[in-house]
């Protein structure tokens, strides 16, 4: 009993991570933001909330900072693409390298910061332990942050109005919702999620930081978030899915004698294989994405 | 007095050179700031470092690589597909060659040798540009998410393969493959400082005539730009717009596979483990290049040259200790965003309005 406990308490830093992550980037591909700038972000969150720690000593701020970062960026994602009659993809795939380059400036100076601490103070650490009060507490959040989005959605104007500009921009408009505004502040609620879960990855899951460290994950985020058709609920199942299989890959390439690229190409694949089987399921009707994802809203001046 | 968008009645004038031109030029700037805030190097020597890289002989190989993988990308930017899974496909090609190369014995035969090894990679970069297209056509997965997700799954098949049944025998306790055969490393020019060779010339040669003529003297390429524009016509028109979907990733895919065996066979030789910090990631840096010569072939041999001094800045950069992959990633952000937001200003403008 007290090791299936263990055993489930253990995949808690890695659920949450992605979790929070990809409730954020569906709550904002709710407003028919096409973000493609999450990995991105991700990286650069996952660095800041390496670095902060390290400079301030204190994980809490750090997660703090990583989230107002991130909340940053998907504020200007949003205002340029609503304000703006501009590709979302190429929007967003800037941002991301963007948040590559600036995040790799970051994170590696930060490194030999951190050598130079622990050589002065051999019991300096950044993250937060890993104990099974941590794991319950992040459950915890993860379970709040779930209940808090679907009322958010289903139950407050707020939530209404995000769906219909995701939905059709141009009604919800005519309708006399501020878009420009609506979105702004699902990109600031989304984003700000995806920093927390990045900074959950760096601080509780994996405490470590070398050039390419976390790249990659946010589409892993992405994938978790598009295969349950960006519900709340639904998410925290195929999120459950891939942290279990992240958090045993390690375990499986042991008992399997497999070799270590294997096991890191899983995830990969299985973000793949995921989103396949939603498209291929009845699911995908079901839960189909915002009409509008994507699709430019720019209202043409009539008036010149 | 608020500020608004408006259509113009025709385009900004010379914005197809212009926009570009100042979107380099912001960008650099935006990325010397940054560089400057961040990692306290002065913009003078950053700027140094840029000018170097323009009359660097070193500058000339990436020059030829970005220009195959700017065409590569032009062909399905055309159609509003967007291929940024180059860097996969690369890393594909460069597997098939590779293994044309060290297992078979073809290498005995140089010309056979080296068809072989462009061919193989030519096919196997399709394919994995292949799988993105069925993903795109019949599931209607964002082919950016899934090309991106496949070019980490490319470095890891890879990867796996270098450290396990490939590994070579004389390798000092490296991790990483025997050289291939000297019959099939292309030949070097007899240049000093210079690593082209003859055989990427004559293949870029080819790259760009296959795409001039597939792009515009074929019903495929009118096609090919429709997608872009209007996909609704063409398929009232009755094309198959899946296939074509399928088609516009496999051939750009295919195209990018190709730089994979030039780098091994021109002047890699080997392939040293963990492959994913073993490359320039010209398959990103091609993004900004297919993007900034505005889909137009003739402008990406500028744009590949520009952008290729900027890789060289970059890696001049990291000899010098800063930066390096971190240099090239800040600069494809800032000049790119730049880039997204002036274009916009070739068909709107902004006008202050009174009251």
């Amino acid at each position: 009993m007290n090791t299936i406990i263990h055993s489930i308490l253990a995949v808690a830093p890695a659920f949450t991570a992605y979790y929070l992550t990809a409730l954020g980037h569906g709550f904002f591909e709710k407003s028919g933001v096409l973000n493609l700038a999450i990995d991105g972000v991700f990286y650069l969150s996952v660095a800041i909330a390496y670095a902060s720690a390290i400079y301030t000593g204190n994980p809490y701020i750090a997660m703090f900072i990583s989230a107002l970062t991130a909340s940053i960026f998907g504020i200007l994602l949003a205002f340029i693409v609503t304000k703006l009659p501009i590709s979302h993809g190429a929007a967003g795939l800037s941002l991301m390298f963007l948040g590559y380059g600036l995040g790799a400036l970051i994170g590696n100076p930060a490194v030999f910061k951190f050598r130079e601490i622990k050589m002065a103070n051999i019991g300096f650490s950044i993250n937060i332990p890993r104990t099974p009060l941590t794991s319950v507490t992040l459950f915890m959040v993860s379970i709040v942050a779930c209940l808090v989005l679907l009322y958010i959605l289903k139950g407050t104007k707020l939530g209404a109005a995000v769906r219909a500009s995701g939905e059709d921009p141009h009604a919800a408009s005519a309708l006399g919702i501020d878009v420009l505004k609506i979105r702004l502040l699902a990109g600031a609620i989304g984003y700000a999620l995806i920093g927390i879960g990045a900074a959950i990855f760096e601080l509780v899951w994996l405490p470590t930081w070398q050039q390419m460290h976390g790249m990659g994950h946010g589409w892993i985020a992405f994938a978790i978030s598009l295969s349950s058709g960006r519900h709340p609920i639904l998410t925290m199942l195929t999120s459950t899915a891939f942290a279990t299989l992240l958090t045993y890959q390690y375990l499986l390439q042991a008992a399997y004698n497999l070799s270590p690229e294997i096991a890191k190409m899983t995830p990969f694949i299985a973000a793949i294989a995921a989103m396949t089987i939603f498209m291929v399921t009845p699911l995908r009707r079901k839960l189909s994405p915002p009409l509008s994802l994507g699709k430019i809203f720019f209202k043409e001046e009539r008036t010149l | 007095m608020h500020i608004t968008v408006v259509r113009r009645v025709k385009p900004l004038p010379l914005g197809n050179v212009l926009i570009p031109s100042l979107s380099i030029i912001t960008g650099i700037l935006l990325a010397s700031l940054i560089l400057y805030l961040l990692m306290n190097i002065p913009p003078s020597q950053f700027f140094t470092y840029v000018g170097e890289g323009f009359v660097s002989l070193e500058t000339l190989r990436d020059f030829i690589l970005l220009t195959i993988l700017g065409t590569a990308l032009i062909i399905s930017f055309k159609g509003a597909v967007w291929n940024i899974g180059a860097e996969g496909q690369i890393t594909m090609g460069m597997l098939a060659a590779a293994y044309v190369a060290l297992f078979t014995n073809l290498s005995s035969s140089p010309i056979l040798g080296k068809i072989t090894m462009v061919v193989l990679a030519l096919i196997l970069g399709g394919a994995w540009g292949l799988i993105a297209g069925v993903l795109k056509a019949y599931l209607s997965i964002d082919e950016v998410a899934s090309t991106l997700i496949m070019n980490y799954i490319a470095y890891y098949i890879l990867n796996y393969l270098v450290r396990g049944p490939w590994k070579g025998k004389h390798t000092y306790g490296y991790i990483r493959t025997d050289l291939i055969p000297e019959s099939v490393c292309f030949s070097t020019l007899p240049i000093r400082g210079i690593t082209i060779t003859y055989e990427e010339i004559l293949l870029l040669i080819v790259t760009l005539v296959f795409a001039y003529v597939l792009l515009y003297k074929t019903a495929l390429g009118v096609r090919i730009r429709i997608l872009g524009s209007n996909p609704e016509a063409l398929k009232a028109a009755g094309v198959n717009v899946k296939l074509l979907i399928i088609t516009l990733l496999t051939i750009s895919g295919a195209i990018s596979g190709i730089v994979g065996a030039i780098q091994l066979a021109g002047y890699l030789h080997r392939i040293s483990y963990p492959i994913e910090t073993h490359t320039p990631y010209l398959g990103y840096t091609a993004i900004l290049v297919a993007w900034l010569s505005m889909l137009d072939l003739r402008a990406v041999p500028i744009i590949a040259f520009i952008i290729g001094s900027l890789n060289q800045a970059g890696r001049l950069l990291q000899i010098a200790g800063v930066g390096g992959i971190a240099v090239t990633y800040l600069f494809i952000g800032t000049i790119l965003m730049t880039f997204t937001i002036l274009r916009v200003f070739s068909e709107y403008k902004i006008k202050l309005i009174k009251g």
